[in-house]
């Protein structure tokens, strides 16, 4: 690729979901990404199962609109899109769940930009009516993320601190 | 825009034989930073510059303020960060096992030393533009996914922008490579003094 190329924005069940970018699968599989400061926004339609996780790292886009997946105010509206899309169907009822957000460095003042991703999305998802039905939010660590697409289960492991498992 | 990639590459050599003076003087033994990756990148790429394993890594990051902004890491795998540690401390090889305060505190220090000793060279490369020098944060340090840390070093500098400016060199230590470096990104002001159009570069046709 070359520099000023706009990576694909799409990632698909078995796929590593890249920093800033969305993944979706339908069916079976599992979506999985890293996650730091960032946070990992799971979207889970159970009667479709069917899941979406977005890789956000900021938690507004001012109107950038190249990369929905990057801000939390077009991460979860182009998710619900594409898993409309993926469905078929064009209302789904879906709940979330929520990982990472941590302080990595504090070298910010204010308000972490974790700490704002994360309240970013909660309000959003509070405006939609989409219940958040697990978190893992905040410290100091990175977390792995993996999403059972079928389930919605979400295994989280926290970097020297053990797994947990959202249900 | 176009940029001058020799200007550049030369600012970035100059920051690294410098700092190989520096870490050689603070090891005590003959030692050199070699620049390995010097380019613009999408984020995604950037976010993957480390590696994607799952297993944790060492580092210490600084956010550096001053005529060059932005965030440094220093990162190691956990056998070359003990390592170091081990050649500080002035222990046989392997005696460092886990990550104590006193491992700890040796990678810090690196960090600080070769950290700022690279910055410094790469203020003075640039004449007056770096002339007000540098101002590092105490070095963070921090064991995590290699993709958790570069995407924390990465957030800040992506606010504006979905390309970043980044700088990864590497430690060699008695001639061999350590899995050991530094990754630099510069913060926006930074990559506009470090990359202006090369017509203003001075460069002669």
């Amino acid at each position: 690729m070359n520099p000023g190329d706009v990576p694909p924005t799409v990632a698909h069940a078995g796929d590593s979901v890249a920093i800033g970018q969305i993944g979706i699968a339908k069916g079976s599989g599992v979506l999985r990404t890293f996650v730091g400061s960032c946070v990992g926004l799971v979207l889970h339609a159970r009667s479709q199962r069917a899941a979406g996780l977005a890789h956000v790292m900021l938690p507004v886009s001012n109107g950038r609109g190249t990369s929905p997946g990057k801000y939390a105010d077009t991460a979860v509206a182009e998710t619900l899109r594409l898993l409309r899309e993926a469905t078929g169907e064009t209302t789904l009822a879906c709940t979330a769940k929520l990982v990472g957000g941590a302080t990595m460095f504090a070298f910010q003042s204010g308000t972490p930009i974790g700490e704002q991703n994360v309240l970013a999305l909660e309000q959003i998802l509070a405006d939609l009516g989409i219940p958040i039905t697990g978190r893992i939010c905040g410290g100091r660590h990175g977390r792995r993320v993996a999403v059972d697409v079928v389930t919605g289960t979400v295994t989280v492991e926290t970097a020297g601190h053990g797994t947990e498992t959202l249900v | 825009m176009t940029h001058d990639d020799g200007r550049l590459a030369a600012i970035f050599h100059h920051g690294a034989a410098d700092a190989s003076i520096a870490l050689a003087k603070w090891l005590g033994r003959p030692a050199a930073l070699s620049v390995e990756r010097l380019e613009t990148l999408p984020i995604v790429e950037a976010a993957a510059v480390m590696g994607s394993s799952e297993t944790l890594i060492c580092g210490c990051a600084m956010r550096i303020d001053g005529a060059i902004g932005g965030l440094l890491l220093l990162a190691a795998d956990d056998d070359a960060g003990l390592s170091l540690a081990d050649t500080l401390l002035e222990r046989p090889a392997g005696t460092s096992t886990s990550w104590g305060d006193l491992e700890r505190s040796a990678v810090i220090e690196t960090a600080n030393i070769v950290g700022c000793a690279y910055l410094n060279a790469i203020c003075a490369a640039l004449g007056s533009a770096g002339a007000d020098g540098i101002l590092p944060s105490p070095p963070v340090f921090l064991r995590d996914f290699p993709e958790s840390m570069m995407e924390a070093v990465l957030m800040e500098q992506t606010v504006l922008s979905d390309i970043v400016l980044l700088a990864r060199t590497e430690f060699r230590i008695d001639g061999t490579p350590v899995g050991c470096g530094l990754v630099f990104l510069p913060d926006a002001a930074s990559v506009a003094a470090l990359l202006p159009p090369a017509s203003d570069s001075g460069a002669s046709t």
